[in-house]
């Protein structure tokens, strides 16, 4: 068996099942070699902190199905600073990585018979929602689900082959590559998970959370030795879970922010008046930075083509804020006409003009290559 | 001829001042005057051909197009030649007007519409040989694609052949051109020139007239480049003596047989005849889709046409390569400079026909930029 199974089998929870879809894995993926065992941080090349952070969004899912272990490796593979995941929790209390409350759209679960009865429909952000919710699921029903690629016009070769992974089998893969890789984990829908998810010692989703980060060593504040060594940014849409988290750890955290018209699932507050100033210069007594929606820091046309800026990476910068916009795909659907269909356009037009601290990116490889192409170049 | 000639230089002039907002060109009066010296064409890395001009972002094959190209950094600026009715020579795509002009709002037009066989297909639309040049005109170009910006619909007419070759020779950098012989069969049918000349050789009179000769990498080529290509091995033929210019044969999918001999695909990719054409041509241009035939999506196992074009001293020049995912194999990740890497670095070939010469050209620089002058083999000239 390669050193790599070794490590994981010896952490992971869920056991045989794991091993099996990570061997599989590890003879369907290109370039995965012997990693070292974790805790040689010292050997290994450090995060690069001198241009901005190429964040895997749901991993390499431009290529693989999100958030799976086959999607965050070939990230790693493929340069990224960061591995970005989801973290909602199951009916028995594990955190796992998954971005949609319900499993409908990157699972088979509706090929398992034996689920069919739990479909439903439950209120999600005062929106009525139907499907099959990932909270009335145990950890080992969900693995018995595979992922598939949410996209129609992605690759869906990879279909039906990995699981669901646990957000410590996330962290595992970060700290068994063989450079330092960063994880950016979500508290994802904090309000939704606390409703219907209970945990026995009367703690909570983001107690929960917190630990899971601090049982592998995180923290510490940004840009400390510590946090060079184990790179963490913590974000949510829900700022009370963020100023909570703060108690409990001094990791740096993540404040997104999503459309106009949305408003936070906790505190039930509008876009404008969490992007106002006072509500900045409250922020940021708690946050390191804020992730925007990129069509609200720059919003679009009908017709598809860039308009003004607004100020808000002005205004974040001068609080000392730094900016990870969200989020950044090849697709020709997904680019303004400004970039004339070309992804490194827009990679240019942000990190350049605009000057962004990160990006979100379903496309590592590429983010990576437009960074390394033009570093010789600055 | 030469009050058309004139016309057209008025046209061209009037275009810059009318309306047309993407012209930065028009500022810079380049002449063509010889002693003006010119940033050279780039012979050291692969060609970058504006296939229909910067088309992915402008109607194709307008003014607006090709000088967006050239701002881009394109090396050539490729088009199509076709034919009015009245034997003036257009750049223009396809055999009628239908999906890139306004045509079908003309209600003057409406009962022009026609029925004819082209390459042994029947089809029905407003066929460009009949209308003649100031009728042409008189329409509007519009973006063929509807995934593509929409925004300068209405805005260009249709270019002549000279006007194209005036805006090359305006540039403020040498630019050279690539115009294909387009299909000759149904122009010939259709079109006729007085003094017994046909199509072929309306098309290289115009290229003499504005002194494009000369062999590949002559003195001459290099001041005024210019690549000939066409489908139709005939007319290649036939133009070589009139003209030592360099040339290309193009090749379409492997179903296609060529319009003029009925040749297979088979036949026109084998050794033999390859070592024929090769007195005529410096290269071919094939659908990059026949070179490597893709599965599910996926490129498969390469061909050995590009290894066998190349003991020929032949070169190839794939087309087209566009930065929308639909047209991207799964192997690039939707990232069109990954298949530029593939291609030009994996397989080698010596051009690519690109609809987004913007993008190439930032490949290009990014990963062989000028100051590095690698060295490319492209054989001797020919």
């Amino acid at each position: 068996l390669p050193v790599r199974l070794t490590c994981v089998c010896v952490r992971a929870c869920a056991g045989v099942v794991v091993a099996a879809a990570l061997l599989v894995l590890g003879c369907a993926s290109s370039g995965a070699t012997a990693r070292p065992l974790v805790g040689a941080a010292a050997a290994k090349q450090p995060l690069q902190t001198s241009r901005p952070y190429n964040i895997a969004h749901r991993g390499s899912n431009g290529e693989l199905p999100e958030e799976t272990a086959a999607a965050y490796m070939r990230a790693v593979d493929e340069g990224a600073d960061f591995i970005e995941a989801d973290i909602v929790a199951t009916k028995d209390g594990h955190l796992v990585c998954f971005h949609d409350v319900t499993l409908d759209d990157t699972t088979d679960v509706a090929d398992h018979k034996e689920f069919a009865a739990r479909r439903r429909t439950l209120q999600v952000q005062w929106a009525n929602v139907t499907g099959y919710f990932i909270t009335d699921f145990t950890l080992a029903e969900l693995k018995t689900l595979r992922v598939k690629q949410r996209w129609s016009f992605r690759d869906k070769s990879h279909d039906g082959i990995s699981p669901i992974i646990t957000f410590d089998e996330f962290i595992d893969i970060a700290l068994n590559a063989k450079r330092v890789v960063g994880i950016y984990p979500e508290m994802k829908s904090p309000v939704f998970i606390n409703q219907h998810v209970k945990w026995a010692d009367g703690k909570k989703y983001e107690d929960k959370f917190i630990a899971t980060l601090k049982k592998y060593g995180y923290g510490g504040k940004y840009m400390t030795k510590r946090w060079t060594e184990r790179p963490v940014f913590i974000q949510s849409f829900a700022p009370t879970s963020l100023i909570y988290a703060a108690d409990l750890t001094d990791s740096p955290k993540v404040f997104l922010i999503d459309d106009v018209t949305v408003r936070t699932e906790d505190t039930d507050q509008s876009y404008e008046e969490i992007t106002s100033d006072e509500y900045l210069d409250y922020m940021r007594e708690y946050v390191v930075g804020i992730g925007p929606w990129k069509d609200t820091v720059v919003p679009p046309t009908r017709d598809n083509t860039l308009t003004t800026p607004t100020d808000m990476v002005a205004m974040a910068h001068a609080r000392g804020l730094q900016v990870h916009p969200y989020t950044y795909r090849n697709e020709n659907r997904f680019l303004h006409y400004n970039f004339r269909q070309d992804p490194y356009a827009e990679y240019d037009y942000w990190l350049n003009d605009v000057g962004v601290d990160g990006l979100f990116t379903d496309f590592p490889a590429s983010l990576r290559r437009f960074q390394d192409w033009t570093a010789a170049k600055n | 001829m030469d009050s058309l000639w004139h016309a057209s230089v008025i046209v061209l002039v009037l275009l810059f001042i009318g309306g047309s907002d993407a012209n930065p060109a028009a500022r810079r009066h380049s002449q063509l005057d010889v002693n003006h010296k010119k940033q050279p064409l780039q012979t050291f890395r692969p060609y970058n051909i504006a296939h229909r001009g910067s088309n992915g972002e402008i109607p194709e094959e307008t003014a607006a197009a090709y000088l967006r190209a050239i701002d881009e950094g394109t090396d050539f600026i490729e088009t199509d030649i076709l034919a009015s009715e009245d034997g003036h020579l257009i750049c223009f795509h396809d055999v009628t007007l239908d999906n890139t002009t306004d045509i079908a709002s003309r209600t003057e037009f409406a009962g022009r519409k026609r029925t004819y066989e082209v390459q042994g297909v029947n089809m029905t639309g407003w066929f460009t040989v009949d209308f003649t040049l100031r009728e042409l005109k008189s329409l509007r170009v519009k973006q063929r694609f509807s995934f593509r910006d929409q925004q300068y619909n209405g805005k260009y007419n249709i270019l002549t052949f000279d006007e194209f070759i005036l805006i090359a020779l305006h540039a403020d950098r040498v630019v050279g051109i690539y115009p294909e012989i387009k299909n000759p069969i149904f122009i010939n049918q259709h079109v006729k020139w007085s003094g017994g000349k046909k199509f072929e050789d309306k098309f290289v009179e115009t290229l003499l007239k504005y002194g494009y000769k000369g062999k590949y990498m002559s003195e001459d080529w290099l001041m005024k480049p210019l690549f000939i290509q066409s489908f139709a091995p005939t007319s290649l033929i036939y133009i070589s003596n009139i003209t030592n210019a360099p040339k290309l044969l193009l090749i379409d999918e492997t179903t296609v047989p060529t319009q003029d001999t009925n040749q297979s695909y088979y036949e026109i990719t084998s050794n033999g005849y390859l070592a024929f054409i090769r007195k005529y041509v410096i290269g071919i241009g094939p659908w990059k889709d026949t070179i490597i035939p893709p599965e599910n999506n996926h490129l498969g196992p390469a061909t050995d046409l590009v290894a066998r074009a190349h003991a020929l001293n032949l070169q190839v020049h794939p087309y087209t390569f566009r930065n929308e995912n639909s047209y991207l194999h799964f192997n690039f990740h939707q990232d069109p400079y990954a298949e530029y890497e593939y291609w030009l670095r994996e397989i080698g070939v010596d051009a690519l026909f690109t609809d987004f010469t913007g993008s190439l050209h930032k490949y290009l620089e990014w990963t062989a930029p000028h100051q590095n002058k690698e060295k490319k083999c492209r054989g001797p000239p020919a």
